[in-house]
């Protein structure tokens, strides 16, 4: 990963003694299929941790939960202290969802302002140009979702998460469908954001990815199965080789 | 290029988060009235006078201008509250079952990811969606009830302002309690196990209001309004509370509103968006599917009854229908009851009342015949298994509808019982139902198939009128199949004995029909099995 060099757009402030996002017990099953059981895990400012594990682990059911987007049916998880959902929540988490998902009558350009006015971003038009020219979104800023590649819609949907202020990032397979070059600018907006000061999760199968992180969590089966370092050995003990490439 | 160079700058210029979004979805308004096709709209304008005009025809023929004798009149005072109550009971059940599910709001899947989880009140965001949706619900429902009042005050006693008035504040006040029972369900985050149950005891309530004579139930007290021309002193003021009640439902669904669960929103979303691109091209058979994703009706996982005879069956395909129809929910069999139900005893009202009324029960049972051929919809809908077979598609689809035909043939008994029951004479109900179950549930079987197997891009090339008339044309034979017979036997003079068979006259119509039905399937799936080939 390149230099991380903070960045003044990026408002994570006033991280609080206690890790930005914590989750205890956490379970989620759906219609007696257990998707996540008794899930523990704190994530502190300024730390990125890899979230790996097969499809069908739980990992998207553990963003959906941190994001509000699903209820648990056991156990607590906080947001900077607040419970996911609540407007304090909300303005100190920021979600990079696995499938984009756009107004289909807003412009690229329009999708950014409204966000970043939805967020309180006073003065956005500067980090929206330069989200637009660092993603390689020139030329692409007055296009409607339906007109944009896989590759164009996921930038889009990495400048809707990085334009606004947020102390936790939770990032659901953000390099799919990028390009070499994206994926390492997308690698120094991650590093940006870390050392501003905000605990980021990204799920993942790429070991590039895990090699980046400062922590790996991994999941099987919808229970905890690794929280450590990004060691390569342990890791292929847990998983299949196959498992982390995505293969 | 600056941010203000490339909006008319409305978000930005925004000074706080709800009024970026006000402007957002001002701008958004403007946009869509900008680009909305005149000739589209026209076109729509002529549908629904079409619509309204067809509508208007069936209101003026089945509230004809002869006034009601004072029986009549006595027994409509007496019994319609609580009838209505009772269908107002049943419609606030179906609000809170779509509240536990996320609705009635369908809110689209961005304004969900961005909206919804910005910190912006969510009561805030979700009102004007509420809002608007309540106000096209009822001012509709006001026109028409100020439209059926304009009718109904040429029959009974009272003025045509009395009755226009009231009739106009039922219509109105029905989706208000509906949509507010919706809400409350939504906002209070129900589940359906709870919301489920209070509309039951509501209906259970109504019911016995109908059974007792009572006026108790909420829902009667609207029915109360419904004919508050008839009423006098003490009814007059409980039609009053009824309306205090619904809007006092109202308010507190609103109110509650912000606390509706994203993850119901998201499903709802979803299958909404999908619903109607799917019914915006007709396609009957997919808005069936997500409506029951939707009301999360899925097979039971323990049939009613488990089928004996062993694995290895003369007929598998006979055994594979029941075992379809023997893990239908409860719901989707009260459903169908439920139709039965009302087909036998609009029938019965169509004797009594007006011929006008024989129009309804067929498209009613159509809705039940679609459930019933749902196996035969499955063989159509996985074309690849159907062709591996070694048996051709016509010959297989074909052997389909002999258990949904049974099942017809069970669904129109229980109608002419009802009908028996509930109507003056039992020996004509009877009658007729026993000429009509044969043709009446071939024609029902054969139209919902015909219906089942449409493709609706086959025909997209065709003028819109000619593609509508075939995506159509199965409601209305089976509209028309069941309307002949009772219409006959209702035409004919004399007893019984020539009414019943008036009606038997009639049954060839159905039955060439359902022939008509069975040709089409073939000859539809031969061509789909040689441009497979």
């Amino acid at each position: 990963m390149s230099e991380a060099k903070p960045s003044g757009a990026i408002a994570a402030t006033s991280a609080s003694a206690a890790a930005p996002l914590s989750a205890h017990g956490l379970g989620r099953s759906y219609d007696g299929y257990i998707a996540l059981t008794s899930f523990t895990v704190e994530v502190a400012a300024g730390e990125l941790v890899a979230l790996i594990g097969p499809n069908g682990a739980g990992k998207t059911t553990f963003l959906n939960l941190a994001a509000g987007l699903l209820e648990p049916t056991s156990g607590r998880i906080e947001i900077d202290g607040d419970v996911p959902g609540s407007i304090e929540a909300r303005r100190a988490l920021s979600y990079l969802p696995d499938t984009p998902v756009f107004y289909e009558d807003l412009s690229v350009a329009e999708h950014l302002e409204y966000v970043a006015a939805l967020h309180g971003v006073k003065e956005p038009a500067a980090r929206i140009d330069e989200l637009i020219g660092r993603l390689g979104l020139d030329g692409w800023e007055d296009a409607l979702g339906a007109e944009l590649s896989k590759g164009m819609k996921q930038k889009t949907s990495i400048a809707l998460a990085l334009v606004r202020p947020f102390k936790v990032l939770l990032a659901d397979e953000p390099l799919d469908g990028l390009d070499p070059p994206s994926r390492e600018v997308l690698f120094q907006l991650l590093a940006e954001t870390q050392a501003a000061g905000a605990a980021i999760v990204v799920s993942t199968h790429r070991p590039d990815v895990i090699a980046a992180a400062d922590r790996c969590v991994a999941i099987r089966d919808g229970r905890l199965a690794y929280d450590g370092r990004p060691d390569p050995d342990v890791l292929t003990e847990i998983f299949d080789p196959s498992e982390l490439e995505g293969a | 290029m600056s941010g203000a160079d490339r909006s008319a700058g409305a978000v930005l210029a925004a000074g706080d988060p709800v009024a970026a979004m006000k402007a957002m979805r001002a701008a958004r308004r403007r946009r869509y009235g900008r680009r909305r096709d005149v000739m589209e709209v026209l076109y729509r304008v002529y549908l629904g006078a079409l619509a309204a005009l067809f509508a208007l025809g069936f209101l003026a023929g089945a509230l004809h201008e002869v006034p009601a004798d004072p029986s009549s009149v006595d027994g409509i005072r007496a019994h319609a509250p609580a009838i209505i109550g009772l269908a107002v009971a049943a419609l606030v059940l179906a609000g809170l079952r779509s509240g536990a599910r996320g609705g009635p709001l369908a809110i689209e899947a961005a304004e969900v990811r961005y909206t919804l989880l910005a910190p912006v009140s969510r009561r805030v965001a979700l009102r004007p969606a509420a809002l608007a949706q309540l106000r096209v619900a009822t001012i509709s429902g006001a026109l028409f009830g100020a439209i059926v009042g304009n009718f109904v005050f040429r029959r009974f006693p009272g003025t045509a302002v009395e009755w226009i008035g009231a009739l106009a504040a039922f219509g109105a006040l029905v989706p208000i309690a509906v949509l507010g029972a919706a809400l409350f369900a939504s906002g209070r985050r129900l589940r359906p196990r709870v919301a489920g149950p209070i509309g039951l005891v509501l209906v259970a309530w109504s019911s016995l209001d109908l059974a007792l004579g009572w006026n108790s139930s909420p829902a009667t007290l609207l029915g109360d309004l419904a004919t508050l021309p008839l009423q006098h002193g003490a009814s007059a003021w409980l039609a009053a509370l009824g309306a205090a009640l619904a809007l006092a439902l109202l308010a507190t669904g609103l109110a509650g509103i912000g606390g509706l669960g994203l993850e119901a929103a998201r499903r709802r979303a979803e299958l909404v968006a999908e619903m109607r691109f799917s019914a915006s091209v007709q396609d009957l058979r997919t808005v069936v599917l997500l409506r029951r994703q939707l009301a999360s009706e899925h097979p039971r996982r323990k049939p009613w009854l488990r089928l004996g005879g062993g694995r290895a069956s003369a007929s598998p395909i006979w055994r594979r229908d029941w075992q379809s129809f023997l893990r239908w929910p409860a719901v989707r069999v009260a459903r169908v009851v439920a139709i039965a139900v009302a087909a036998g005893a609009i029938a019965v009202a169509g004797f009594s009342q007006t011929p006008v009324l024989f129009a309804l029960p067929g498209p009613l049972l159509f809705i039940a015949a679609l459930d019933l051929i749902e196996p035969l919809a499955q063989e159509s809908d996985h074309p690849t298994l159907r062709l591996l077979l070694p048996r051709p598609s016509a010959s297989l689809l074909g052997a389909h509808l002999v258990a949904p035909a049974v099942g017809a043939g069970i669904v129109l008994a229980i109608a002419t019982v009802i009908a028996a029951l509930v109507g003056g004479d039992p020996g004509l109900a009877l009658g007729v139902g026993a000429t009509s179950i044969v043709p009446g549930a071939l024609v029902l079987v054969c139209a919902a198939a015909v219906s089942a197997t449409n493709d609706p891009y086959e025909f997209m090339l065709m003028p819109p009128e000619l593609t509508q008339a075939i995506n159509f044309a199965p409601i209305g034979a089976a509209s028309l199949g069941i309307f002949l017979p009772l219409f006959a036997a209702w035409k004919a003079e004399g007893g019984d004995g020539a009414r019943i068979g008036a009606a038997l006259g009639t049954a060839v119509i159905p039955l060439l029909l359902g022939l008509a039905g069975i040709g089409v399937l073939n000859w539809r799936a031969n061509k789909r099995e040689r441009e497979a080939m």
